[in-house]
């Protein structure tokens, strides 16, 4: 009997001791998890927000309730340069916020996970926001719930040290009065949950528990009216959410902003029932579910969609200019689908087979889509891109996987908003990168990124004194300094670009003459359009080659030909690339070609397997014929005329 | 103890004080200094003109001396206590001498002047602006005194709108510059034009059945309770490629008047092959000046992108019109300067409270001079009708929105002249002859503030006043009230 109840005692200890080290094991495979598979995601965080060690930006900062906590937040996002030291720092922040709240709270031992939960919380509604990233309009929402978190038990550590009554009063009224300017409503949820430990622990007098808790309230409510004759920045009525993150009012986001706010919420619910919290008793199946639950939420919630993160891996790329790592990215995510495309299409396949009903195909073909790889049109739009900076993408880009993926989010975000001011940088549409960068100032304020555009726009633009204000700006930081001061040189003198990236890449598609444009929130298409319409004087050998590759992807036939004439010309071809044979004997064999065309005997010879290979399977179903056809002729020219089609850009 | 206290604190605060140094060898080069404060016309009653030296050395020294008054001021960023300004700008000519030091030797700058002229109204107004394209987020208007360097908001979008519907306000004005009687416009959520009429606040919607738009660009009669104002079908546009880079054309325009007390909108001039605007009341009040160009293009959905194809042949031409506040009837328009004849186009006509001068904006083409590079000040001698372009006051870029003092001693005017895309105010003295003085920016407390600032000032207005209703006051007027549609009257003779 003795010797069962220390086996017992032995096993309770190890699970207690095992309940105590799993937060700290959980903290190191989430640092590890952000630093490896959330990498791109922080990096775009990072890029999104802005910290400047300027008078200027901290005085901007103090113009709303809880703007220096974002200023807070924005100085810890700029780690996130180094995703595993951004991802370092925002873990620890997190075992803060469990070892605050066990202590906080007093949470006995045996339920210590129960303090996992707004940590838990706090990972969610920052990994599960996928496109949101881009409609968040506070730059600083990575760290500032967190810190807002920690600041907000400090009156709760504050009134174990201040036991009278009217020490208590003061202590709010000062806390909320003084709180409220810098943590925004993070201040009144100190001073609610303070109250509310106040009035819900026993102890002391009844009169006193319900004067101490009214205090609480009335200066929660008070304070923002007084206070709001300060402020010219923000409506009365959201006064009581200022420091919280912010998103554009729809339904869908107001459902993105919910962890947020249960994680906040744990606070007051916590002051209410934690003295109820007993130190013995069985909790091994309530700490085990708290932690399950907690662990599951966080896997479930996490934006794990892949094209959001190929997406996101080449824009980081793009950012840097590393063309060939763009390529090289979108090349591994095709081939690493290569198995599971094969196996969905097997599994339709055989879920197909008999079927005969129109509608029941079409219902099955919808059920199998979502587990075949298909890329976004922005993957596509970066990869072409990198191709054409790499000079080979008349080569490569129709012998690489083509698609146009809808986003995996409720809510849309046009390429333009996600990327608008790279594309329209990188192919001389330098206004248009001017035009976005604004679009991202109006909705994130300014970022790393934007003053980065603009400061090239400007350059290229030989605005000298408008690119100082940028690369101004990007001095003050800790991470761009160093780029500031190696971009200096070209803004003050323009002769320089022509021998140096990003500059000398970009130059050569500014041949075009200036006209009024207006890309209605379409990048794509606008790039078509501006590559098919116009026809410069003065064209490029670059500009040709990305005019040919958009006449291409048009499938318009005089437009080919029209193209392929002025490429000819001024890039001086002997030999004509590839895919361009295969579309000029396509075409010549729908149209007379206007000149004659020499082609391999390659691209003859599958122009005939490809014809032979229809003649012998008949494209019935697009979608079921896709798989097979791109098995076999995925890198031509004529796969991509026949089955990429009514694409649907964004 | 006190015998010993004092002069030790005495030496101390002499050592602290900086002193210009003895021994130096002279340069013949008047220093570059940021804003370019260097031989000036100010306002007596002018803020501190703190400037940046933009000057390499180790050690920077400046004195301010004028015949009664010295000051000495250490460090690249020269800012002079408002006190010590205060006894300067007794004086009538401030002379400015800076010194650098680089390493051990020191060299002396040829001192530059600023010489002290009339006063200045007090206040001004103005719009902060993001320079962005067609979104906006946060704007406010904003009054600063310009005596020091303290700044308020009047009213900020913020106060009102929310995240799902925004909320524009533009084209702040004021009646014989007191805020007694304002206007400004609110668009989009809680839209309407809010005005303050003898101090009491009214929301107004000038759109009517008869009319193409609300009111947009106004001008308050002098005497009367009319303000006449635009209406504008406006839309933007980019250019792919060119310094200029947002282009604004208006579908169509028309200018109306709108009567105070009355709450009613009659038309001035609504010819539909005109595009009438800019209208700016004479300093009697008894002749309207506007622009209008000639258009035929065709109506209908085609007309926005047509017009931007045939945006450099709108020209528009300088008219006015008598008027008489009275009656309230019109006479015959009458071309003022036909600038379509020199492929030209003005706008934003602007006369002094003396009725002498006309100061005009004057562009290669098109209605908004504020996004093109090319546009310019012309001023106009209305004794004579003889007219110059105002070289003293144009730069290279983009030269929009002005204004006069109270006085018609000074003038206000935006410019991007420092970096071509962020608009700044700048200011002018102008003498009997009409002759204007070197333009100076609007001094700032910190000089690098017009480099480090990232929005733009947009439509400066000068006050004698400050405004007294506060924002939060505007704020609850514009969310809580609906704005009361405007009447609709028929024009008086002509």
């Amino acid at each position: 009997m003795h010797m069962s109840f220390s086996i017992l005692n032995k096993t309770k200890g190890l699970s207690e001791k095992l309940f105590r080290l799993l937060p700290y094991i959980l903290a190191l495979l989430l640092w590890a998890a952000l630093s490896i598979y959330g990498q791109y995601y922080l990096k775009k965080v990072e890029d999104l927000s802005l910290f400047l060690f300027d008078s200027l930006y901290l005085k901007e900062a103090a113009q709303t309730p809880g703007g220096l906590l974002g200023a807070m937040g924005s100085f810890l996002t700029q780690f996130l340069y180094y995703p595993w030291l951004g991802a370092l720092i925002w873990t620890i922040t997190l075992l803060s916020v469990y070892q605050l709240t066990v202590k906080a709270f007093d949470i006995p031992k045996r339920l210590m996970s129960l303090a996992v939960i707004p940590a838990a919380l706090l990972v969610i509604a920052n990994m599960s926001l996928g496109y949101g990233v881009y409609i968040m309009r506070e730059p600083d929402h990575f760290f500032a719930p967190s810190l807002g978190y920690l600041a907000a038990l400090i009156p709760l550590f504050t009134f174990r040290h201040v036991r009278s009554l009217w020490g208590r009063i003061l202590f709010l009224t000062i806390w909320t009065a003084a709180g409220y300017p810098v943590l925004g409503m993070f201040a009144f949820l100190g001073t609610v949950s303070a109250s509310l430990t106040a009035l819900t622990q026993p102890g002391s007098l009844r009169k006193e528990r319900f004067t101490l808790f009214a205090s609480g309230i009335i200066l929660v409510l008070v304070i923002p009216l007084i206070v709001y004759s300060f402020y010219t920045s923000y409506r009365m009525a959201d006064s009581w959410i200022m420091g919280l993150p912010v998103i554009s009012e729809d339904a869908w986001t107001r459902v993105m902003r919910a962890p947020y706010q249960l994680a906040l919420l744990f606070i007051p619910v916590m002051a209410t029932v934690s003295h109820r919290l007993k130190a013995d008793g069985k909790s091994t199946l309530l700490q085990a579910s708290v932690l399950t639950v907690s662990v599951l939420s966080v896997w479930i919630f996490w934006f794990k969609d892949d094209n959001f993160h190929i997406e996101l891996a080449m824009s980081e790329s793009v950012d840097r200019m590393e063309w060939q790592k763009v390529v090289d990215i979108y090349d591994k995510a095709v081939k690493s689908h290569s198995k599971s495309d094969e196996r969905a299409y097997k599994a339709r396949s055989k879920s197909l087979k008999d079927v005969t009903n129109r509608d029941e195909i079409a219902d099955i073909t919808e059920r199998y889509r979502s587990r075949f790889f298909e890329p976004t049109r922005t993957m596509i739009i970066y990869r072409d891109m990198a191709l054409l900076k790499l000079n080979r993408a008349l080569e490569q880009s129709f012998t690489m996987k083509d698609g146009g993926r809808p986003q995996k989010s409720r809510c849309l975000i046009p390429m333009a908003y996600q990327a608008g001011k790279q594309i329209y940088l990188h192919y001389g549409l330098i206004n248009l990168c001017y035009r976005w960068c604004q679009e991202d100032l109006i909705e994130h304020d300014w970022s790393y990124g934007t003053l980065k555009y603009m400061a090239m726009h400007s350059i290229i633009m030989g605005e000298s004194e408008f690119a100082y204000k940028y690369l101004n700006k990007l001095r003050k930081t800790i991470f761009y300094r160093r780029w500031a001061r190696e971009q200096t040189p070209y803004s003050l003198d323009s002769s320089l670009m022509a021998a140096s990236e990003p500059y000398k890449s970009i130059l050569p598609y500014m041949c075009f003459e200036d006209r009024m444009v207006n890309d209605m929130v379409k990048c794509e298409t606008f790039l078509m359009r501006h590559y098919t319409e116009d026809e410069p004087p003065h064209a490029t050998p670059e500009y040709d080659r990305a005019a040919l590759l958009w006449a291409m992807r048009m499938q318009n036939i005089p437009l080919f030909w029209n193209r392929l004439y002025l490429y000819i010309n001024s890039n001086k071809v002997v030999e004509l690339p590839r895919s361009v044979q295969e579309a000029a004997l396509l075409y010549s064999k729908l149209e007379k070609p206007p000149f004659e065309i020499p082609f391999s005997k390659q691209v003859t010879d599958s122009y005939d397997a490809f014809n032979r290979f229809i003649k012998s399977n008949p494209i019935r179903n697009m979608e079921e014929s896709a798989y097979p056809y791109y098995s076999r002729f995925g890198k031509t020219f004529f796969y991509y005329y026949y089955f990429i089609r009514n694409l649907q850009t964004y | 103890m006190k015998r010993i206290a004092i002069p030790v604190l005495a030496a101390l605060l002499a050592s602290c004080t900086p002193k210009a140094p003895s021994s130096y060898s002279n340069l013949d080069k008047v220093p570059s200094v940021f804003p370019d404060y260097t031989d000036i016309t100010i306002p007596a009653n002018i803020a501190p003109m703190n400037f940046s030296i933009d000057e390499q050395a180790d050690e920077y020294i400046t004195v301010f001396s004028t015949s009664s008054a010295s000051t000495t001021v250490k460090g690249r960023k020269v800012r002079v206590p408002e006190s010590k300004w205060r006894k300067l700008t007794a004086g009538s000519r401030i002379t400015v001498q800076v010194y650098g030091r680089s390493g051990k030797q020191w060299s002396a700058y040829a001192p530059f002047s600023m010489s002290v002229s009339d006063d200045i109204d007090p206040y001004i107004s103005y719009r902060i602006i993001p320079i962005s394209v067609e979104s906006y987020e946060k704007l406010s208007i904003r009054q600063r005194n310009i005596t020091n360097f303290r700044e308020k908001v009047i009213f900020s979008n913020t106060m009102v709108q929310n995240n799902e519907q925004g909320t524009c306000i533009n084209c702040h004005h004021y009646k014989n510059w007191e805020t007694d009687n304002m206007m400004f416009h609110v668009r989009h959520y809680k839209g309407g034009t809010v005005l303050v009429l003898d101090g009491k606040l009214n929301k107004v919607n000038m759109k009517t059945d008869s009319t193409i738009s609300a009111g947009v660009y106004p001008s308050w009669h002098p005497t009367h309770d009319y303000i006449a104002l635009s209406n504008n079908w406006t839309h933007q546009s980019i250019h792919a490629a060119s310094h200029d880079k947002l282009e604004v054309i208006d579908e169509n325009n028309d200018i109306i008047l709108y009567e105070t007390r009355t709450n009613t909108v009659s038309v001035i001039e609504n010819d539909s092959s005109e595009l009438e605007c800019y209208p700016a009341w004479s300093a009697d009040g008894r002749t309207l000046y506007y622009v209008s160009a000639h258009y035929e293009g065709p109506f209908g959905p085609g007309r926005e992108s047509q017009m931007f194809l045939d945006k450099e042949k709108l020209h528009f031409n300088l008219y006015s019109k008598s008027f008489d506040p009275d009656t309230r009837v019109w006479g015959k328009k009458q071309l003022v300067y036909d600038a379509s004849a020199v492929d030209s186009s003005m706008t934003w006509p602007r006369v002094s409270p003396d009725g002498r001068w006309m100061v005009c904006c004057i562009s290669n083409y098109g209605i908004f001079p504020l996004d093109q590079i090319a546009s310019d000040y012309i001023v106009f001698d209305l004794s004579d009708h003889s007219y110059r372009y105002a070289d003293e006051l144009n730069s290279p870029f983009a030269e929009s929105f002005h204004c006069w003092s109270s006085n018609g001693k000074w003038f206000m005017f935006s410019t991007r002249r420092e970096d071509a895309v962020h608009t700044r105010l700048y200011f002018s003295h102008i003498d009997e002859n009409g002759h204007f003085s070197k333009p100076f920016a609007l001094p700032q407390r910190d000089p690098e503030f017009n480099r480090e600032f990232l929005n733009a000032f947009n439509i400066g207005e000068f006050m004698k006043e400050p405004v007294h209703i506060t924002p939060r006051q505007f704020a609850s007027f514009i969310s809580s009230t609906d704005a009361t549609p405007s009447k609709y009257e028929s024009k008086r003779g002509e």
